[in-house]
């Protein structure tokens, strides 16, 4: 029996493909690590079975599913919609379905997240407003309004008693959920930018989330607006420090890759996870060191990232723009075949 | 040698450029035309009666069809956004333009444009000249020539954008009824006389300059000063409107329109309107998506709609809009393919367009894309039936030549017909 191979992000390699017929939006993986689920741009979601390699198709979105979460046992999925929707999908059974389906926000509801003890779920959308929501019942607990434009991105705090949302502007809220109230704001506006020739606005968090021991979170998103109406802007993740809330990295891309960061990962081994798309309609991911603003290791595909998520500790799952979900390993390659569920991955189509 | 015709200081009185942008073309026979000779006969009278206008919103980079008028949600190439009822039953337009669909019994939509152009420049001219090449006046500048009153005392064609290059839009046409570009909601440069001239001294100054003018005429083409003269006539009507563009906005009416660039234009098109211009065109800049486009279809057009409602509730509140025929069109509209970064590109081969008020039929749709909006399904239409559809509206005979001397030249293109079942 081999041991166990050493995590190095250099020897990131593809070890499978999982196609959809439609480009997908974004991606999330259950934190048991069997199912990949992924929007697209369609009105369904996409799960993936890695441990039989099973495929099914959750339908009943009117909209283009934006964004997913999971519970702590994979057995619920969470998803929210660009009409402002979230449903609740039980995957327990052997017919996976729907569970509840509410009107969480007016307009998209662009992000949805459930809490670290599984009882409530955030969301935040269009309506400039971020909400707290009884996971079990669907009620709504908490309306936080605050934000002055669209809310691109929430995440809880693992202490369970904090939540952050980011907007189009860069504005980070900080709410208590003890007290109920707005505790602070945190200025992320490296994140937005203005396009004086077509004279809009472009920004946001296009993902969210924090470290482990909540000392830190990262936003990833865009920098440096040339001409935003082409795709020509620099990619940014910024990783801010929770106590402070300064920002404590800035982390690039090669000066060459115009484009948007759409996922952040901070990985337990202490380095961090970036992905994004190019304008040409290239991806690329980044390794990041910390303390270090530029990648110690990039790795080329030929699709632009979506969105990004851990598989364990070895593997990353990538959405992108053809309608593939990619895995991607990171270890050395083995010199034997794939085992157990790779396989079933490697095969799944 | 030649005269350098643009260099005699008229620049100081006012931005004189605004007024020469057609004069390339518009030295012959400016004044040749006679009115009686394109209205049809029945529209001759109320045309007599009420002052036809035109108002242009001009929606520049090419807005989404699937995202405006023609939403296809759940299809291939739907992209995310609901389609949502209007008050036309049946009739469903894009969720982003909720205010407008509650008054979509005032417009009617065509859907079915295929221009075969997906080029800015190119697009924009066809859609303004309705011919696909050739020096042709715009819409605006026909506008002014035919429905300007005689004794007008605003340009018949202004512009409102706070961009873009200065086109020449008058070509036979003459530099009278060229496009004056205003810079947003600014007045024109050099409105007011300087100081230390008195009336008296500036209506001497004006004799003088008249004199002149006549001696030099005598020995040379009446066209050189044609130019020159309309750009003094021009700017001595502005001069004694330039309250028009001092007044500021009311707060209530900003609270209406918005507290933005497009809120404050379209005030100021619904002013001009209202105090006699023939053709006021407002520019609203940022639909050319080839990234985001659906975030930035969510910021333009949340934007443009509530504005957009506010006046036509205006001109329709204030009996203006059965004489004023609305335009809201772009150069193209964009592929319904989505691109790697969630954009849509340019596209001409099946996109649309509203219009609404004078002569036009109101809650119609004209036309069909097929079920992903690859394809123009039925009745296919092209700026060329546009431009006759306009006028037509408006009561000018757009078959008909202009009248110029020794030349025959159709206003419309005759390959082309107006759409006759979106006329009223």
């Amino acid at each position: 029996m081999n041991p166990t191979p050493a995590i190095d992000p250099i020897q990131t390699h593809q070890i499978a493909e999982l196609k959809h017929r439609n480009a997908l939006t974004t991606l999330r993986v259950d934190p048991t690590g069997r199912y990949v689920a992924a929007g697209a741009q369609d009105l369904d979601v996409q799960v993936w079975d890695l441990v039989d390699g099973n495929q099914f198709t959750l339908t009943g979105h009117k909209s283009w599913v934006r964004s997913i979460d999971f519970s702590a046992d994979g057995n619920l999925l969470y998803t929210a919609c660009w009409g402002g929707v979230v449903k609740v999908w039980d995957l327990s059974h052997d017919i996976p379905g729907m569970k509840r389906s509410f009107q969480a926000h007016q307009g998209a509801a662009r992000w949805v997240r459930l809490s670290p003890d599984g009882k409530r779920l955030a969301t935040g959308g269009n309506d400039r407003l971020v909400k707290v929501w009884n996971a079990e019942t669907g009620e709504l607990e908490q309306p936080f309004s605050g934000h002055q434009r669209h809310v691109y991105g929430v995440d809880f705090h693992p202490n369970g008693e904090h939540l952050i949302s980011q907007d189009l502007m860069g504005v980070v809220i900080v709410w208590n959920l003890k007290t109920l109230v707005k505790q602070r704001t945190i200025d992320a506006s490296m994140m937005t930018g203005y396009d004086k020739k077509f004279a809009a606005d472009m920004g946001g968090a296009r993902d969210l989330q924090f470290n482990a021991d909540g000392q830190l979170w990262a936003s990833a998103g865009i920098t440096k607006v040339v001409n935003s109406f082409a795709g020509i802007q620099d990619p940014i993740i910024v990783v801010f420090d929770w106590t402070t809330g300064e920002a404590k990295q800035q982390l690039r891309a090669a000066e060459k890759f115009k484009g948007v960061a759409w996922a952040v990962r901070f990985h337990p081994e202490g380095f961090t996870i970036g992905a994004g798309a190019e304008k040409s309609g290239k991806g690329e991911i980044w390794f990041y060191r910390d303390k270090q603003e530029s990648a110690f290791h990039t790795f080329a595909m030929k699709s632009a990232a979506r969105a990004l998520d851990l598989v364990g500790n070895d593997r990353l799952a990538v959405a992108h723009a053809d309608g593939f979900v990619r895995l991607y390993q990171m270890t050395a390659k083995s010199s034997e075949p794939e085992q157990d569920g790779k396989e079933a991955e490697s095969s799944a189509t | 040698m030649r005269r350098d015709q643009d260099c005699n200081g008229i620049d100081h009185l006012l931005a004189r450029r605004e007024f020469l942008a057609g004069s390339a073309a518009g030295v012959m026979g400016a004044n040749a035309i006679g009115l009686g000779t394109l209205t049809s006969p029945a529209s001759a009278a109320a045309l007599e009666q009420q002052q036809k206008r035109v108002l242009q919103i001009y929606l520049q980079g090419g807005v989404s069809q699937l995202e405006s008028w023609d939403p296809k949600p759940g299809t291939q190439y739907g992209g995310p956004f609901q389609a949502i009822p209007t008050s036309v039953p049946g009739m469903h337009i894009s969720e982003l333009l909720p205010h407008t669909a509650k008054r979509m019994h005032l417009l009617s939509v065509v859907r079915s444009i295929n221009s075969k152009i997906g080029d800015h420049r190119q697009g924009m001219l066809f859609m303004e000249k309705g011919r696909r090449a050739g020096e042709y006046p715009y819409v605006g500048s026909v506008a002014s020539r035919y429905l300007a009153p005689e004794n007008s005392d605003l340009p018949g064609y202004i512009h409102i954008s706070k961009r873009g290059i200065n086109d020449s839009t008058s070509a036979f046409l003459g530099a009278r009824h060229a496009q004056l570009k205003l810079d947003g909601d600014k007045p024109p440069e050099n409105l007011i006389a300087p100081s230390g001239i008195e009336d008296s001294a500036d209506e001497a100054r004006e004799k003088l300059r008249i004199q002149f003018n006549r001696r030099f005429t005598k020995q040379r083409s009446p066209a050189l000063t044609d130019v020159y003269n309309s750009s003094y006539e021009a700017a001595a009507k502005l001069m004694k409107r330039k309250a028009i563009f001092e007044g500021k906005a009311l707060a209530k009416d900003l609270d209406r329109f918005g507290q933005h660039d497009f809120g404050r234009h379209c005030l100021l098109a619904r002013d001009l309107l209202e105090n006699g211009a023939t053709c006021v065109k407002v520019t609203h800049h940022g639909y050319d998506t080839h990234a985001e486009n659906f975030n930035f279809h969510l910021e333009q057009l949340g934007e443009f709609d509530k504005t957009f409602s506010m006046l036509l509730d205006d001109l329709h509140d204030r009996g203006m809009l059965e004489s004023t025929l609305v335009m809201v069109y772009s150069e193209m509209g964009r592929t319904p393919k989505i691109n790697s970064k969630y954009g849509r590109d340019h596209w001409g081969t099946a996109w649309s367009m509203a219009m609404g008020g004078c002569g036009i039929q109101s809650g119609a749709i004209i036309g069909k894309t097929n079920l992903d909006g690859t394809k123009v399904a039925e009745r296919e239409v092209d700026p060329g039936h546009l431009f006759h559809t306009y006028l037509s509206a408006v009561g000018l005979d757009s078959s008909a030549d202009h009248d110029l001397s020794g030349r025959s030249i159709p206003i419309g293109d005759p390959a082309a017909e107006p759409i006759s079942e979106l006329l009223s």
